[in-house]
């Protein structure tokens, strides 16, 4: 008997549906990055706001990198619908701590995927998830290092302006 | 694997899996499955076929189980895109719901089978 789901589509629908999660949570990412835009620029934080309009953009191109992937292997992309975002901070550096949650928990996400490929012998999506793994460690680096700026510069007096001026200079330039 | 012989000789079916209330047929020829259930033979290609298992594996069936209203016991199972749709009851639900989890269940066992007897010796 001819295997005709193996013909018809690469990857397994187990994988196909972990990389569909993958792209809610990419898209999720991206309009959480614009409404923390939004909150930045209300507030008169223009470097911020102008660094997490390019994270937007990451993060939405990560996803359409995920859905053509799916579409190229033969199986079903889902176009996500994302609701309930939180559009209110309560302080500066909120922002910052959540941005670095979210990159940690997109981080463990694709993780899980690639442990799935493992155990399917997936290597093909797993050559595919590396790319990722490469963007997630600038992304975490760069969260992180923004992060640090409250230490280093601290909240009191001008801080803020300090360290809103900081962020668009944030670089990942140590490629290993 | 039992081989059915239909009326047009040239097309063979491979049974792919069956209960008592039905059974699933693949067809090498067409690159499609034919599914007897609730009194008739459908054919389905790929996309189809997946579809129609989303459909049947999104219903809850627990909630159709545990529903007080005076309608109808009976669900539509319509497939975009496809000539064809159910109307079954909850029973009929469950048995093809049965039916659909043998038939992928046996699909993956022929794809481990052509994996590791044929793809790799060849």
């Amino acid at each position: 008997m001819k295997d005709i789901m193996r013909a018809k589509c690469l990857i397994s629908a187990e994988i196909e549906s972990l990389i569909n999660q993958q792209i809610r949570k990419e898209a999720q990412s991206s309009a959480i990055y614009l409404a923390m835009a939004s909150w930045c620029d209300r507030n008169g934080f223009d470097n911020s706001a102008a660094y997490f309009f390019k994270q937007s953009d990451e993060e939405r191109h990560h996803q359409l990198k995920f859905f053509k992937y799916i579409l190229d292997m033969g199986g079903t992309s889902i176009s996500p619908d994302i609701t309930g975002l939180k559009i209110e901070y309560n302080s500066f550096r909120e922002i910052f701590e959540d941005a670095l949650d979210q990159e940690i928990s997109v981080t463990q996400s694709i993780k899980s995927i690639a442990a799935r490929c493992h155990k399917e012998q997936d290597y093909v999506t797993l050559e595919f998830l590396n790319w990722f793994f490469k963007e997630q460690r600038e992304e975490e680096y760069k969260a992180r290092r923004a992060l640090e700026l409250f230490e280093i510069i601290g909240e009191q007096g001008t801080g803020h302006w300090e360290i809103d001026k900081h962020i668009g200079k944030i670089h990942y330039g140590t490629e290993a | 694997m039992q081989v059915i012989e239909t009326i047009d000789s040239q097309v063979k079916l491979q049974e792919v899996f069956s209960t008592k209330s039905g059974s699933v047929s693949q067809c090498d020829k067409e690159n499609c499955w034919y599914i007897d259930f609730a009194g008739k033979v459908s054919r389905f290609d790929y996309r189809c076929l997946l579809l129609l298992k989303k459909a049947v594996y999104n219903i809850d069936i627990e909630a159709l189980l545990l529903k007080n209203a005076k309608s109808a016991d009976i669900e539509i199972v319509f497939i975009c895109a496809s000539d064809h749709f159910y109307v079954l009851s909850t029973l009929e639900i469950i048995a093809l719901k049965e039916l659909l989890q043998g038939t992928f269940t046996m699909l993956e066992l022929n794809h481990i089978i052509q994996d590791r007897l044929y793809r790799l010796a060849v």
